[in-house]
């Protein structure tokens, strides 16, 4: 090959990525746009209601919260009560003890007194059989708790067979960890009940770190910043995922994900697409894909809801031993949906959902990692053939830095001006001067996990969820 | 100022990419710094604002609480309230018209808050604070005491800026201002929130309804003869809880309704033919297991076996295999309560049904009708069990 042409292909090769860059930064530019349309209206619809009727009201429809639970004994007996106090008439709490090899379910029993019942499970979805048996409270001020015991089968079978158990016309599926305010499954409840033309299949919360919050009694009390930087960064991350990404997709309705720690379904769409898949690591985002394919496919009119209200707070990983496992599989879990649902993709028969959603996720989820390491990988290269024209790298790298400082800025401010969680003095210029930070703290280990994602997906098949340590909210001093 | 002019001239020299990088470096570090500024102005606004409203708020709270309990029995009894000259006014009764009539008069000091707060409510920021106390007070007490707020509220001229803002053209300030004059049960909007029935925004309608629900009871409904527009069951529901709050449980007649055309008033009122036990509608409701709509179909049955519907017991029968699952699994559900003796045929016949609750419900049925049997069951070999038998095996 002679120079020209060498020249030609890099030139191809810089304006493939210069394309690719300007086209996440407009992406992002655009989501804003729409989320903070998102928001107004959002804010404009809710500040009128009047959620104490259905509170009280026995004609609101019931709920069934299912928390499935994995060695969980150390605040296994708080979490409980906290869900247990919920300020929703109609609901009722099913634990699934997901074959724990700890003294979960002995503090289960000895805390709430239960007493083994005979219960008949219509098996609708095919899930790993019970070992202990299904248990009730013998005390009628925990009617509503029912713990189920089940050989182990990981997340996603128990929460099927919380599916299967379930009597209510909806179900929130939560992490047991995750504290959820009182007046979480109202709002959340909201979009099935008000919507008259188009079926709610599915509405996701927002998930808010709770690290370094004060916690009693399964309330929270106080929100403050955590000390550590990793999690710090990652409230960046959180306040920019949901108050402008998902803000944005629920506008467009093409939301492809709804947090595994907190979201509600109608149980009857979640039990017709067979539930939560078990061959996946990712399956919060993966049935709510199957659940659109399977309206689309139907073509019913349907939409899956996002409420921006702060009213799931989680641990978030405060070792980056631990953020990497998370993430890993994060990537592993889109990975396998998309690859899953590929036949949506760019498939004009799915509407916004192949044509904008889908394309998206592909391009700037799954494969963005793997273009932003061949792009370090190829910028390596031109410095070793001294290629580099450092006027131009230089000018670039700068651009996006601040860009990515900006976007984050842009975040606090619908923070700020809509649900004004970090409210002491100081915090603001902190989050500010963590914008500044967090590309540098945060993103290359993200970039990590991800690239690390795609290995285990492809070289090391047998890799499921990794490790997810907890000190429990309301211990944790990160 | 020689690198001064070093820099622009090398800035002059870059290629026109690099300037064009350069201008959104430039802009991009100005909306750092600005918004950065801005964004520590905001907080410390909502901070002061925050500590200016709890200031005004414990203020105000003192003031509308020595407001409720001001009392003097020396007071001057002849000042009447611009409320009741409203429901004299009016065609329909209100629901706080008794109440009213029997209001006290105003003391000397009552009259001295009203002053006070016809002077705040001029600025708007403690409009709302006090607005949100008189809303927290609502919630708080019930009887002489809710009259005196809502008399409070119109005294101190409230009650004219949310009339005023009823005609709004931002939706968002008209729902507001409609849901407002429905807490305080003012009647004298009644006129001109009627016109925003129809209104595009569904929020808008909302608040309408609750409004006329609110002031009129039952009477107020009539607005469903009309309604083109569906009814969302969020609205259903809140509007059933504000009926059920009144003391008078006398229902109006529900008939049409369950005639509408409108799917969402025919599910509302097979609520209200729930909740007040209407049983002299069941031949209405009989029709409506024949409608077009599946989910009232549904609900008709539920409603049915609430309350006691026998004469649909043996139409659902007869029709049985042409009912969808939900359906027959409705109508089981009726079976386990209304059932009789001789239903037992048909029972069995059900107890091999594709469907696991339908086999459940037959075998619980059959153990409430004819024990024997369905002891005998557990004697049928394991490949002749249906799947709710081998499920109970251990229960038999």
């Amino acid at each position: 090959m002679d120079t020209s042409t060498v020249n030609i292909i890099l030139d191809i090769i810089h304006y493939l990525f210069f394309a690719f860059a300007f086209c996440v930064i407009s992406s992002y530019v655009v989501l804003s746009i729409i989320s903070a349309k998102e928001t107004i209206e959002y804010r404009k619809k809710n500040s009128f209601v009047n959620y104490k009727d259905i509170l009280s009201s026995t004609m609101s429809p019931t709920i069934t919260i299912i928390a499935p639970a994995y060695n969980e004994s150390l605040n296994i007996v708080e979490n409980v009560r906290s869900l247990l106090s919920n300020h929703y008439v109609n609901y009722d709490v099913v634990i699934v003890n997901d074959g724990s090899k700890d003294d979960s379910l002995e503090k289960l029993i000895a805390a709430f007194d239960l007493e083994k019942i005979d219960y008949v499970i219509n098996e609708k979805i095919k899930t790993q059989p019970l070992r202990k048996g299904v248990y009730k409270s013998k005390n009628p001020a925990f009617e509503k708790l029912m713990i189920v015991d089940k050989e182990n089968g990981g997340k996603a079978d128990a929460l099927n067979l919380g599916l299967n158990i379930s009597k209510s016309k909806y179900v929130a599926c939560i992490d047991v960890d995750c504290l959820l305010l009182e007046d979480a499954l109202q709002k959340m409840i909201k979009p099935f009940l008000e919507e008259t033309e188009t079926k709610v299949i599915a509405t996701g919360g927002v998930i808010r770190i709770a690290n370094s919050c004060v916690i009693k009694g399964g309330k929270l009390i106080e929100v403050n910043l955590p000390k550590n930087l990793l999690v710090q960064a990652q409230i960046l991350e959180y306040l920019r995922t949901f108050l402008l990404g998902r803000m944005a997709w629920s506008r467009l309705n093409g939301l492809l994900v709804i947090s595994g720690a907190f979201g509600i379904f109608d149980k009857k769409i979640a039990i017709e697409v067979g539930g939560y898949d078990t061959q996946t690591v990712g399956e919060d985002m993966e049935i709510i894909v199957r659940m659109r394919r399977y309206m689309e496919e139907k073509g019913e009119k349907y939409k899956v809801s996002y409420i921006p209200d702060p009213l799931c707070w989680t641990e978030a990983p405060s070792s980056y031993k631990i953020f990497i496992s998370q993430r890993n599989r994060w990537t592993r879990g889109t990975i396998e949906t998309l690859k899953k649902h590929r036949k949506i993709g760019f498939n004009y028969k799915y509407g916004i959902f192949g044509l904008i959603s889908y394309p998206y996720w592909l391009i700037f989820e799954r494969l963005a990692p793997i273009i932003e390491v061949i792009g370090i990988i190829y910028f390596v290269v031109l410095i070793i053939l001294k290629q580099v024209r450092w006027e131009y790298a230089l000018s670039f790298l700068l651009l996006s830095y601040l860009f990515s400082i900006l976007f984050s800025i842009v975040a606090l401010y619908s923070e700020e001006l809509t649900f004004h969680q970090y409210k002491k003095k100081g915090t603001g210029i902190k989050l500010v001067l963590l914008s500044a930070l967090e590309p540098i703290i945060l993103h290359p280990v993200i970039l990590y996990s991800a690239i690390r994602g795609n290995i285990d997906y492809y070289f090391n098949k047998n890799k499921k969820w990794g490790e997810m340590v907890r000190t429990g909210l309301g211990n944790s001093e990160s | 100022m020689t690198t001064y002019q070093y820099l622009i001239d090398y800035f002059s020299e870059l290629p026109i990419l690099i300037k064009l990088i350069g201008g959104l470096i430039v802009i991009s570090v100005i909306l750092i710094v600005g918004l950065t500024i801005y964004l520590k102005g905001i907080r410390r606004y909502q901070r002061n604002k925050k500590e200016e409203i709890l200031k005004f708020k414990s203020e105000y709270e003192v003031l509308l609480i020595e407001y409720l309990y001001a009392e003097d029995h020396e007071a001057i009894k002849e000042e009447q309230n611009s409320f009741c000259e409203w429901v004299n006014k009016l065609e329909l009764q209100p629901a706080i018209s008794e109440e009213k009539t029997e209001e006290k008069a105003i003391t000397p000091v009552q009259q001295a808050i009203i002053s006070k707060l016809e002077k705040e409510v001029l600025i708007k920021s403690k409009r709302k604070i006090i607005i949100s106390i008189l809303y927290k007070l609502m919630d708080e007490v019930s009887g002489e005491m809710s009259v005196a707020i809502k008399e409070l509220y119109c005294k101190t001229g409230l009650v004219n800026y949310a009339l005023s803002r009823v005609e709004d053209k931002d939706w968002s300030i008209k729902a507001k201002s409609i849901g407002e004059l429905s807490r305080f049960e003012i009647k004298e909007a009644h006129y001109e929130i009627v016109k925003s029935i129809a209104h595009p925004r569904k929020e808008v309608r909302k608040e309408a309804h609750l409004y006329l629900v609110n002031l009129f009871r039952f009477d107020g409904l009539y607005f469903l003869n009309e309604l083109k527009t569906p009814l969302s069951e969020w609205d259903q529901i809140q509007i059933l809880e504000i009926l059920q709050k009144f003391e008078d449980q006398q229902i109006c007649d529900i008939k049409p309704w369950l005639k509408s055309t409108n799917d969402t008033v025919v599910l509302f009122a097979l609520k209200l033919a729930q909740i007040y036990n209407q049983y002299e509608i069941n031949d209405t409701l009989i029709d409506l297991l024949s409608h077009n709509n599946k989910t009232v179909r549904i609900y008709a049955i539920e409603v049915l076996t609430h309350l006691y519907g026998l004469e649909a017991k043996d139409m659902l029968k007869a029709n049985f295999n042409e009912l969808s699952l939900e359906e027959q699994l409705g109508f089981f559900t009726m079976l386990e309560k209304l059932v009789i003796p001789s239903d037992e045929p048909f029972i069995e016949k059900h107890l091999f049904h594709k469907d696991f609750e339908i086999q459940l419900l037959a075998l619980k049925i059959l153990k409430s009708i004819n024990i024997d049997k369905y002891i005998g069951l557990n004697n049928l070999p394991g490949d002749e069990k249906s799947e709710a038998m081998l499920k109970l095996e251990n229960t038999f």
